[in-house]
């Protein structure tokens, strides 16, 4: 693909002024555009085989029906070289052997997937080159520099022992696993996320634990009463969630017991960070599967206190415990307060959580997002501004836990994914069979995350499937809405400025993001934040309140560009988004 | 047709009656239905919202000792790499949540709850987070196992008894909301039959009032048409009676009168010729004989005024060609007449009343119009007479008063005693236009048309 087919995206579908700054930014050489006009004001493109993607996840599942083969895995964009565009990881399982496994039956290995951004579209798999071709049974990532040396760390969660990569920033990783002293746990973990909960400019891990599983002491469930079916949680022992606080020596201490995060009855599945009291102290909201959800107040002496009862997000309105699966936070009524949303169980709906000071109301159905997910069993979710119209939207990915459902009731074990587009009134209205690409073609859904890997301004969409491929949906604008992205680095605070929040005022609007670690299920998002702008061509006011405490404002900055701000130093306009 | 008729009594106090009773029972009925209503939302309130949001509380009670059970049976597994204090928050968290869903319970417990058993549970859970206290006040100080071998010998049994007594509550609170349901659903029966009852009374009522409207309409409705048929009878009466008196004195005039002023005439004539020629005498009788020669005339243009002899001898044409030059003479306004269609004979009544009724058009045009033109047309058709009066003037008052009055409503009710039409119309908003329209079977001379009494 050339110029050529670049300027014919121009000129053919593209003649609405506004898009030209943006059309400039997008990439000439970027493959397949798509000559159409969405009625949406934008469209997705899958562009997993072009861009170079052919991972398949490896549940592991060699007819057992063990519990952890249906949960996984997720999946994250980083930047792990540090050159500014975003490279993907993909996590995989392996087999789960039970003990009785005859040895000649041993099936290949697989490992997880790096992949590298070639800047132009395309990506190439360096996993083994970045020495991340181990072998081990993984669920989940979370993404940070924990030694605040410039280059991203991976925590890769694990049905066993969870794995610490250090980058070596020379395009390799280093398993610190046990010289961290995050070694020496079996475990069944899921979500994690790195965040600075005691403001020390370092990041600190936190760990979500499912159930008390192993292949030794699994449980016979059966949904039609025949075959063996992958069983929901409560056929297990909880397991409590982990805090691990970084010394800054490159060794974590484990402060799960001392600051109130340990319970035991936890089965926790997704992790996001939010200040729900605005108190500048970064708060956790875990969702839990088939136990009340927990929302960790950050109690500035290290320890946290779960108040998700008091603030009304631990069950659903009518008291019950839902099977909370994937979270996010975000500011999506531009309130300046963190609104969260929780995937659930078929039949229980999305729950849609409308801050209000420290307390939450379920607006899942008022909102227009729960009867389209009444039927649907969601994992990955997330809030972004997909048509960069200033409102966050919700993106949520679906698909059962076991293929016999069809059986026993009338739900898909494939399902479409949804997108929920924010009318910006308190509205959700969902569009995945309009946005193209496929994107609503059923599927396996688990892991997703946001990211904007081609540099045009917007979110691109990775997601990952249970024992199928992985997709990657880059987004293109047609309505000529642009965004304004913003790059955080901290000095004082942790060099990823996770916990940081990003106000930006334009047109009489205030729309806030955090800097976040997790959230959604399994996965991790891009840490830079897209603002979408619509037609502005410039914002009022830009506040960075940074996790040390310190506030910076800056004037006058126009849509259309990425920036990078450097804690203390000032802002700099980069060359493209 | 009974020439006299009793109005009978008025249908409205019956009415008015009716109305009452209807609006009382309306009112009794809303003020049953109100009673019911609000003695269903006493049951749903006191007992079945209360006990609904009771039994949630409980189940939050009993969710927590769940909780307590399986948390104490992990210390007890001692899988954990943590130290038993670990729990405490865990426990905290529990013991917050529970001491909630209690105060709440009790908030929302149905007075069926007895002294006892709110002791009993406040204090056995008084008990349980002692024994949980000095449990962890064993662990901490270091004595894990003793803190395990408390779980096992009290803890455990205390939740254990705990949940019993939380699962007693909720088997109390199931029956007391059967029992609700049963309450609420005597009550729907209750309000089941009265509505039913009311609508057949509701029935009855209207079905009873219909029956009385329809009399009392009918009553009215007859009374009406026998007012009507009297009136129409007198008038008929009235203006026969006029027609045969004028009759009368029409003849008489110019029978008897007419006779005698020519004979008065003749002799004063003889008379006249015995006298002396240039003599006084004969210049009086000449005088003489000529003024009754002129009341002669007067005489007979009287009785022809009163009755044109010529209607009953000639007809209605030849009457009108006499009458409206001398209408047109006497008053000095031109009159236009046209005669079209093929004339057919008719009845002597009918000739009287088309006559009379444009009389009394051309004597309204020449009184009120202030128009010096008239316009008379009298059409024959095969199936009709049509005779119209049309003058170019000021046209009819809205409501016209005294002589005129009478004299459109004597025009009406010859038009109907002759079994035809009249309109009053106002052709371009100006003028007036008055038209009859006899058919022929009623004004033609083989018509049944007959005033016995006016030839009489």
């Amino acid at each position: 693909m050339g110029l050529s087919s670049a300027a014919l995206w121009s000129a053919g579908s593209l003649g609405a002024g506004g898009f030209a700054a943006a059309s400039s930014l997008s990439q000439e050489l970027w493959a397949t555009p798509v000559p159409q006009r969405s009625p949406l004001g934008f469209h997705f493109t899958d562009v997993t085989s072009p861009a170079g993607i052919h991972f398949r996840h490896n549940s592991g599942a060699l007819g057992k029906k063990y519990l952890p083969e249906t949960m996984g895995s997720g999946c994250a964009f980083l930047d792990y070289d540090g050159d500014g565009w975003l490279d993907i990881i993909l996590i995989n399982g392996i087999y789960l052997l039970s003990p009785d496994t005859p040895i000649s039956v041993l099936p290949p290995i697989t490992t997880l997937a790096l992949y590298h951004n070639n800047r132009d579209g395309t990506f190439t798999d360096v996993t083994r080159r970045a020495h991340l071709n181990v072998p081990m049974y993984g669920m989940g990532v979370a993404v940070g520099d924990y030694n605040n040396d410039g280059f991203p760390d991976i925590y890769v969660t694990c049905v066993g022992q969870n794995r610490l990569f250090r980058n070596t920033g020379k395009g390799t990783f280093v398993d610190e696993t046990l010289p961290s002293g995050l070694g020496k746990r079996q475990s069944f973990s899921t979500s994690a996320l790195w965040f600075d909960y005691d403001r020390d400019g370092l990041l600190d891990l936190f760990v979500c634990n499912y159930v008390k599983w192993s292949p030794e002491h699994d449980v016979f469930c059966s949904l039609d009463g025949k075959h063996k079916s992958y069983c929901t949680p409560e056929a297990y022992h909880g397991e409590t969630c982990w805090l691990f606080h970084n010394r800054g020596d490159g060794t974590f201490e484990d402060v799960t017991a001392t600051s109130g995060i340990f319970n035991s009855n936890s089965k926790s599945l997704g992790v996001a960070m939010l200040d729900y009291d605005s108190d500048g102290w970064p708060d956790l909201l875990v969702a839990d599967d088939t136990q009340p959800n927990k929302l960790y107040k950050n109690q500035h002496n290290g320890k946290f206190l779960d108040v998700a009862m008091q603030a009304g997000i631990a069950l659903s309105t009518e008291g019950k415990a839902r099977a909370g699966m994937g979270v996010d936070a975000a500011d999506f009524n531009n309130s300046g307060q963190s609104g969260v949303a929780i995937t659930n169980f078929d039949n229980e709906m999305i729950g849609l959580y409308l801050p209000d000071h420290g307390e939450y109301s379920d607006i899942a159905t008022q909102a227009g997002v729960g009867f389209p997910s009444r039927d649907k069993l969601g994992f990955g979710c997330l809030f972004a501004d997909m048509n960069l119209d200033g409102a966050l939207d919700l993106v949520v990915v679906n698909g059962h836990i076991d293929d016999t459902v069809r059986n026993v009731r009338n739900v898909g074990y494939a399902q479409p994914p949804q997108l929920f587009l924010n009318d910006g009134h308190g509205k959700f209205h969902e569009v995945g069979a309009q946005t193209g690409g496929g994107f609503n073609a059923p599927k396996v859904g688990r892991g997703l995350a946001h990211g904007d890997f081609d540099r045009d301004g917007d979110n691109d969409l990775l997601m990952t499937t249970n024992h199928g491929p992985a997709y990657l949906y880059r987004t293109d604008q047609t309505s000529g809405n642009r965004s304004i992205r913003f790059h955080l680095q901290g000095t004082k605070s942790n060099r990823d400025a996770i916990g940081a929040v990003v106000r930006v005022s334009a047109n009489g609007i205030t729309q806030s993001q955090m800097v976040k670690g997790g959230s959604s299920y399994l996965s991790q998002s891009e840490l830079a934040l897209t603002f979408g702008l619509g037609k502005l061509e410039k914002i009022d006011r830009v506040e960075i309140i940074w996790p040390s405490g310190r506030s910076e404002e800056f004037k006058g900055l126009s849509a259309g560009h990425g920036y990078q701000c450097i804690e203390t130093k000032g802002i700099s306009q980069m060359d493209r988004y | 047709m009974p020439r006299s008729h009793a109005p009978g009594s008025s249908p409205t106090a019956g009415l008015i009656f009716g109305l009452i009773i209807t609006l009382a029972a309306v009112v009794a009925y809303s003020w049953y239905i109100t009673r019911q209503i609000s003695g269903l939302r006493a049951v749903q309130n006191n007992l079945v919202d209360r006990n609904r949001k009771d039994s949630l509380q409980l189940l939050r009670v009993q969710n927590d000792l769940n909780n307590i059970a399986l948390a104490m049976r992990d210390m007890l597994d001692n899988a954990e790499p943590y130290p038993l204090t670990a729990y405490s928050a865990q426990f905290r968290q529990i013991r917050s949540d529970l001491d909630a869903a209690i105060r709440q319970e009790e908030q929302v417990s149905v007075s069926t709850r007895t002294p006892e058993q709110r002791e009993y549970l406040s204090k056995s859970l008084a008990q349980f987070w002692d024994a949980m206290d000095r449990m962890f006040a064993l662990a901490a100080s270091g004595n894990e196992k003793e803190a395990r071998t408390q779980i096992q010998l009290s803890l455990q049994a205390r939740q254990e008894a705990l949940s019993t007594a939380v699962a007693r509550l909720l088997v109390q609170n199931n029956e007391a909301q059967e029992q609700a349901a049963s309450q609420v659903r005597e009550i729907y029966d209750r309000v089941e039959r009265q509505v039913y009852l009311f609508l057949a009374a509701t029935l009855i009522a209207i079905v009873l009032t219909s029956l009385y409207l329809i009399r009392a309409n009918r009553r009215v409705f007859a009374h009406v048409a026998a007012l009507s048929e009297q009136r129409s009878d007198l008038a008929q009466k009235l203006i026969s009676t006029q027609e045969s008196t004028l009759r009368y004195i029409s003849r008489e005039l110019h029978d008897e009168f007419g006779q005698i002023l020519t004979a008065i005439g003749a002799m004063l004539g003889r008379a006249g010729n015995h006298a002396p020629e240039g003599s006084p005498l004969r210049k009086d009788l000449q005088e003489v004989r000529e003024i009754t020669q002129q009341t002669l005339e007067n005489v007979r243009s009287l009785s022809q005024a009163l009755h044109p002899v010529m209607l009953d001898e000639s007809g209605l044409e030849s009457t009108l060609d006499w009458y409206l030059p001398t209408i047109e003479r006497q008053s000095g306004m031109r009159i236009f007449y046209e005669k079209t269609g093929s004339p057919f004979a008719l009845d002597g009544t009918a000739a009287v009343n088309i006559y009379r009724i444009t009389q009394e058009a051309l004597n309204n045009a020449i009184r009120h119009s202030g128009s010096k033109e008239a316009w008379v047309r009298l059409r024959f058709s095969p199936q009709s007479l049509e005779m119209e009066v049309e003058d170019k003037g000021r046209g009819f008052p809205a409501a016209p008063t005294g002589r005129q009055g009478i004299g459109l409503v004597a025009m009406r009710e010859r038009a109907e005693l002759l079994g035809g039409t009249i309109e009053f119309l106002h052709p371009g908003g100006s003028g007036t236009l008055i038209r009859l329209r006899v058919p022929r079977e009623k004004a033609g001379a083989d018509g049944k048309q007959n005033f016995s009494a006016a030839r009489g």
